[in-house]
């Protein structure tokens, strides 16, 4: 134990000199750059690179092999299904009786055939077909101003293989058109979008609207 | 062998030099390399994120509005809470602002973002639709995440090596990178529930995200980033902090595990809502036990400093034996330091002189040591307090 003193202060220690925070020894200078601080940069910046570009480059390499099969049927959250064309590949989401492990079907499945995507998402909602229709394209303006893919023309009709009626109206978009359908389900409403290339044209092929009048929910009652 | 106040002076010197307690944080270093990194990993994110943020505000203003000021409050308590426990050799507050943009933009906008979703669909190409929801995001995110993250502490050593020192450092600093990810990550995930509904019942469709990703964020990515850069530092060693690997990979790869459980809840307890709520639970508290052992774990060289910077204090009687053990104590031996006072008044006042004798240390280390007009300050400051003096200020 040291003696005390009376003297509380530490009177005559000076601070040991500390260069400035920017300051680099000569001999670390490389460039006027201090060489010590390049190999952890480097090595922070080889992982963003892998994160943000070696990664998706190389998942945009790989093609899916995941091809609907004649018979198959595609089921989303709320027992929502529709019945994908025999030949196309899904995107997302999964067949009917292979729900993940949670036995929580996804919100949205895409299926694609070369440049043609289909879409389908459901969610709540409280409203018929058309209001439906009106809140996609209020969204899809808000979110696009202007510049997106935009519902066109007059919204039609269109009646599913169930019987259920629902609302169909065009999209455009820059070099891109389509087809999209609203539907309602006992308050799940149904969203369906068809895009692709503008020059093979705005009208919905037969295989599209094949699967928007497969759209089907197990539920009781219409729209 | 008896140890002079010089011994005890040198240790003290010993200590600020090695522990980097008081020194100055200067963020613009155009001489650094890892500014210009750290810059532009930034700068992309917070560009990305403006981006997202312009476009939806138009489609989902009132969920955003609702998301950011719930979680601005959230986030307030976290960095109140997190720099109440860096109260030992403390870190420059700037330097925890660097570490908090790292994880928001950083490592969220620039990296994991685009990692995660390129592996969730490769996940999905290889293993099918079904395996990759139920297991992708387990398989992907800890390791993308929780990289990104801690790849931050490697900038901030670059940018701050005399201050980033020691493992509770590293404990620290990751904490608010993994605040700053958890908050973005959280609005983003608002926003997204925001659109959900086809952007109808926006307030009603991200509430439940809100609270969610409030009560989970508990246990969530500040935790495992904190536990990742305290174990990263071991891996590294530092000059306040010998290199442990093995103690160094155990940590670094705790959290990826806790992160990889935590996203497979689901699809592990199945259908059944029970299980969910019962592995949440014992996943948070598992995660909370490592945290905390984490800790105890590295804030005992930190206590050292705290001891070895004020033991002259000791010595030359401006704080007492108790007071020294109190501040280098943990929060049981405050307590008991407290506790001791026979009255109210005096319980209060033990407190007060606590605090006073804090201050005191930060003073001292901002002097490396020093006997500068602010240490005679708030060395007499102390002494005021204990004799119970109003302050003439």
């Amino acid at each position: 134990m040291p003696d005390p003193g009376s003297d509380t202060s530490s009177a005559g220690l000076a601070p040991r000199f500390e260069p400035d925070v920017g300051w680099v020894p000569a001999d670390q200078r490389l460039f006027g750059l201090d060489r010590r601080t390049i190999a952890p940069t480097v090595a922070v910046f080889t992982l963003a690179i892998l994160m943000s570009v070696v990664l998706p480059v190389i998942n945009a390499k790989v093609a899916y092999h995941d091809t609907v099969n004649a018979g198959d049927i595609i089921e989303l959250q709320g027992a929502v299904t529709f019945v994908p064309e025999a030949g196309w590949g899904i995107t997302s989401g999964v067949r009917a009786g292979h729900a993940p492990l949670s036995g929580e079907y996804p919100a949205t499945a895409t299926v694609a055939d070369g440049d043609v995507t289909f879409k389908v998402h459901t969610a709540p909602f409280g409203g018929d077909a058309n209001a439906l229709l009106d809140q996609i394209e209020r969204t899809s303006a808000a979110l696009n101003r202007g510049r997106g893919v935009q519902v066109t023309g007059q919204p039609t009709t269109i009646v599913t293989d169930q019987g259920k009626q629902g609302t169909t109206a065009q999209v455009t978009g820059p070099q891109t058109g389509g087809v999209i359908a609203a539907f309602v389900f006992d308050g799940r409403g149904v969203e369906a979008v068809a895009t692709g290339p503008s020059d093979i044209g705005a009208q919905p092929t037969a295989a599209v609207l094949r699967m928007i009048r497969s759209i089907s929910h197990r539920g009781k009652g219409t729209e | 062998m008896t140890t002079t106040i010089a011994d005890l002076d040198r240790a003290r010197n010993i200590a600020l030099d090695l522990s980097g307690w008081g020194r100055r944080f200067a963020f613009y270093q155009p001489r650094n390399f890892a500014f210009w990194g750290y810059l532009a990993l930034v700068g992309t994110g917070i560009f990305l994120s403006a981006s997202r943020l312009a476009r939806d505000f138009n489609a989902y203003g009132q969920a955003i509005v609702l998301a950011v000021t719930s979680f601005a409050i959230y986030a307030a308590l976290f960095w109140w809470f997190t720099q109440r426990i860096d109260k030992y050799a403390k870190l420059p507050a700037k330097l925890m602002v660097v570490a908090f943009l790292w994880g928001g933009f950083a490592a969220t906008w620039t990296m994991a973002a685009n990692a995660n979703d390129a592996i969730l669909a490769l996940y999905a190409k290889a293993f099918g639709q079904s395996w990759a929801l139920a297991w992708g995001a387990g398989l992907a995110a800890p390791l993308t995440e929780e990289t990104a993250k801690g790849s931050g502490l490697l900038l901030l050593i670059a940018l701050a090596p005399r201050l980033v020192r020691t493992a509770f450092d590293g404990f620290i600093l990751g904490a608010f990178i993994g605040l700053g990810f958890q908050i973005v990550e959280d609005i983003v995930y608002a926003m997204t529930s925001a659109g959900s509904q086809f952007g109808a019942n926006q307030i009603g469709a991200s509430i439940g995200t809100i609270i969610l990703r409030m009560v989970s964020g508990v246990a969530a990515h500040i935790l495992y980033s904190a536990i990742f850069c305290a174990g990263l530092i071991y891996l590294l060693g530092r000059p306040a902090e010998p290199r442990r690997i093995g103690r160094g990979l155990l940590l670094v790869t705790t959290p990826i595990l806790l992160h990889g459980m935590w996203d497979s809840l689901a699809a592990v307890a199945g259908p059944n809502a029970l299980s969910l709520v019962g592995l949440l639970i014992a996943v948070i508290v598992i995660a909370l036990v490592i945290a905390v052992r984490v800790y105890e774990l590295t804030v005992a060289r930190e206590r050292d400093f705290v001891r070895d910077v004020m033991a002259p204090e000791g010595a030359r009687n401006a704080i007492t034996a108790g007071e020294l053990d109190a501040m280098a104590g943990d929060r049981k031996a405050r307590k008991a330091y407290r506790k001791a006072g026979r009255n109210r008044r005096e319980r209060k006042r033990a407190r007060y002189v606590l605090n006073a004798a804090y201050d005191l240390a930060d003073e001292l280390a901002a002097a490396r040591g020093a006997d500068t007009d602010r240490v005679r300050f708030a060395r007499g400051e102390v002494a005021r307090i204990r004799a119970g003096r109003p302050s003439p200020w």
